[in-house]
């Protein structure tokens, strides 16, 4: 099955189909099927594949560019389940191949597209994760606050570390002999200086060529943008458009 | 000393520098703020703004600053006072220093290093020359008195008495030149520091700058007239020096919007055109019916002495000869009837003069953009002065000020419509105050003065008055200052012949004054009441600030 980068959720319907299908087409082990389908789920109207679908539902529900916390929980009982299924499977399979029943078969199709199912839910989950945790270092730089750091998992921190590595060597081989960091000024900038007022008092901050400037309420400054940035996000500098 | 070349002594200095700018809170200040940060956004200059509405302000600040920069620019003030004596500052820092305050400290003009004035010298300055007022051989007559000392102290040979007699006549009589030159040269400062007055528009001497460089835009030419004008209405100019400067902006009206006139080329009606108008001298008329601008202006109401009960009926006379009814006049200007307001202002011109009020128009320029905005260059003052000088209860001095810089930009019209409903407020105020104090007999004359009280809570009885001026909880007063023809007609003295006076109520804090100019010389700020000074004015003397 290929991988897609947004995961889609019409898994449910097609699950629902499927089932139909199989249903009709193989009636008279129905009881069979049934039974072993609310055996492996345990519980009346539950499905496979539903907790795998929660994970897809939460990322989708999350506004783009936040990272919720990593759903240990989740991804824990996906696996559960798809460990359960394949020890069925694992059972039956042993099963026809010894006595040669083949009204099995429909039930092993069965159980091993709910893993193929699980599988892709998972991987699409934990990719959509990382291209977030990648978005992070292009917004924030490379200190994520410490609130983001708890969502993560210890795997996708080791991983944004290797991707913060990666993109600094890169940027350090641009741009001649000091490099350039490519993550500032996402758009082309209208100029080079903006007018900043100041908001609350916040002390002296460092200029370019080493003085300082004081900032204090209600002063203005006009300042290059890329020191500006980071104050205006924090909310002490207010970008002033005359 | 005073700058000559504009461009290159100040502009080409600071241009790759970072600069400080001490802008204080009169809205002529605000102009030239503007216009310069326009200049400053446009080369890229880096540069601080710190507002500061009193000396405290600017000495405070300064000591905050001072490490950090080498180049200040101050408008508006600093002119008056010898500024390196005030602000200590090191040897290598320099000012610029842009001011109308008059006459210019004369440290200021001779000092060569440090202070560079950003006034232009055909100015009726009269500074008096530099060898009338320092001398540079005190040293040379103070060792010859301390010589002298030491001689006569020691036993002398009798063979050396004639030669020390020659000596001492020479002492005496050098001394006795010092003491002449001492004294020519107290009355020498004596005659030029003794009246206050101000010079030309800082905001017009920086679009000057502007336009040397050919960066000159419209917007930076309507600052310039809104600086020009602010300083007329305040009274702090003649009014011939008035309709010199408007002829100088005229030509530059012309040049940028000759474009309108004709039709087939013109610009589209989103973009700013400046217009010259020959318009009536009304107080916001043009945003608020007819009947109150001609009972708030204070030209108007103290002509007609409206006052008084007859005043009223004269109101109502002048309204009669001019042809106009009662309910289309105090109606919203806007609203009233298409054909009254055809005319109108030659009519109430012809009216006026016969009523005895001969300067109905003036000269001025009024500034249109979109359909529906359109302002004359004195409802744009009135309504930033209103802003700057707004008593909220969580507004600080500096909130004002940001509040009144934002006003002016184009963009930020709901603040200039804002400044408009609260200058009318305070010229309702500012009318029912002084017509309380004359009616109840507050004012008192006192030789050439005419003076009054306020106490904290003044005198009328309406809530307007009570919120725009009184001080609840012993906040500051402040009025624009304005022309007090009420006070000056209604004692019926020569005063009513010279043009009017103009003073303003001080803070009741003890220890800051309005606007930075020298410390006020007569008036005592108490904390319980201010009063108010107001004298006859002979030519451009205006009183303490």
């Amino acid at each position: 099955m290929g991988l897609a980068p947004k995961p889609d959720f019409r898994g449910r319907k097609e699950g629902g189909a499927f089932l139909a299908a199989r249903r009709r087409r193989f009636r008279c082990s129905w009881t069979r099927v049934e039974a072993s389908v609310g055996l492996a789920v345990g519980g009346r109207g539950a499905m496979f594949c539903e907790k795998a679908i929660e994970l897809i539902r939460e990322l989708h529900r999350a506004p783009d560019g936040q990272l919720p916390a990593f759903n240990d929980d989740g991804i824990r009982q996906v696996l559960e389940e798809m460990k359960a299924l394949y020890e069925q499977n694992q059972s039956d399979v042993n099963e026809t191949k010894s006595d040669g029943r083949s009204d099995l078969i429909p039930t092993i199709k069965f159980r091993h597209s709910s893993l193929l199912r699980n599988r892709r839910c998972i991987v699409a989950y934990l990719y959509d994760r990382l291209l977030r945790i990648r978005a992070l270092r292009w917004e924030y730089g490379s200190v994520i606050p410490n609130a983001l750091r708890f969502h993560m998992s210890a795997e996708e921190v080791e991983w944004f570390n290797h991707y913060k590595k990666s993109l600094a060597t890169y940027m350090r081989c641009l741009g001649g002999d000091e490099g350039l960091d490519i993550t500032q000024d996402m758009k082309p900038p209208k100029s080079l200086y903006i007018e900043v007022r100041c908001l609350k008092d916040y002390g002296e901050f460092e200029v370019d060529d080493g003085t300082s400037v004081l900032l204090k309420k209600n002063s203005q400054h006009f300042l290059p943008r890329w020191k500006c940035e980071q104050l205006i996000r924090q909310g002490v500098l207010e970008h002033v458009l005359s | 000393m005073f700058v000559t070349d504009f461009r290159r002594d100040f502009y080409d200095v600071i241009q790759t520098e970072r600069v400080l700018l001490f802008v204080a809170s009169d809205v002529d200040a605000l102009c030239a703020c503007k216009i310069l940060q326009a200049l400053f956004q446009c080369d890229h200059v880096q540069y601080t703004l710190v507002p500061v509405p009193g000396w405290q302000e600017l000495e405070t600040s300064f000591l905050e600053h001072k490490d950090q920069f080498h180049y200040f620019i101050l408008i508006n003030c600093g002119a008056n006072v010898d500024l390196l004596d005030i602000l200590q500052p090191e040897e290598d820092r320099i000012f610029f220093i842009c001011d109308t305050h008059r006459p210019v400290n004369v440290v200021n003009v001779y000092n060569d290093t440090q202070i560079k004035l950003l006034i232009k010298q055909d100015d009726d300055l009269e500074v008096p020359a530099y060898d009338d007022i320092f001398r540079d051989d005190e040293e040379e007559d103070e060792e010859d008195e301390e010589q002298s000392g030491s001689e006569s102290e020691g036993s002398e040979p009798s063979g050396k008495r004639t030669r020390r007699e020659e000596d001492v006549i020479e002492r005496t009589l050098k001394r006795r030149q010092r003491r002449e030159w001492e004294a020519r040269r107290k009355e020498i400062l004596f005659d030029y520091e003794q009246y206050e007055y101000h010079g030309t528009s800082s905001a017009m001497v920086m679009f000057d700058l502007a336009w040397v460089m050919s960066k000159d835009l419209n917007d930076m030419l309507w600052w310039a007239i809104v600086g020009l004008t602010d300083q007329w209405i305040q009274d702090k100019i003649t009014q011939m020096k008035y309709v010199t400067d408007i002829g100088i902006l005229q030509r530059h009206v012309s040049r940028h919007n000759h474009r309108n006139e004709d039709e087939e080329n013109s610009l589209s009606i989103d973009c700013t055109r400046i217009a010259f108008e020959y318009d009536l001298r009304l107080a916001l008329y043009q945003h608020w019916s007819l009947y109150d601008s001609l009972c708030n202006t204070c030209y108007t109401a103290s002509r007609l002495r409206l006052w008084s009960v007859q005043g009223q009926k004269r109101l109502q006379e002048f309204l009669a000869d001019m042809g106009l009814p009662l309910k289309q006049v105090k109606q919203k200007f806007q609203a009233m009837d298409v054909s009254l307001k055809e005319n109108l202002r030659e009519i109430l011109e012809e009216s006026a003069n016969k009523f005895g009020m001969k300067d109905m128009r003036v000269q001025t320029f009024s500034i249109h953009f979109g359909f529906k905005n359109k302002f004359l260059a004195s409802d744009v003052v009135f309504a930033t002065t209103s802003l700057l000088e707004n008593i909220e209860k969580d507004a600080s001095g500096t909130d004002n000020f940001i509040r009144a810089l934002d006003s002016l930009s184009r963009s930020n019209l709901e603040q200039l419509y804002q400044g408009l409903e609260l200058a009318k407020k305070q010229l309702r105020a500012i009318h029912q105050t002084v017509a309380s104090c004359i009616c109840t007999n507050l004012v008192i004359s006192q030789g050439p003065f005419l003076y009054c009280y306020l106490m904290e809570v003044p005198g009328p009885p309406s809530s307007l008055g009570q919120d725009t001026l009184a001080p609840p909880h012993g906040r500051d007063v402040l009025t624009p200052p304005q022309g007090w023809d009420t006070l000056a007609s209604s004692r019926g003295q020569e005063a009513l012949l010279a043009p009017t006076p103009a003073s303003s109520l001080l803070r009741a804090r003890q220890t800051s004054s309005c606007s930075p100019s020298r410390p006020p010389w007569a008036c005592s700020a108490s904390t319980c009441c201010s009063p108010l000074f107001v004298r006859p004015r002979t030519s451009a003397v205006s009183c303490c600030p």
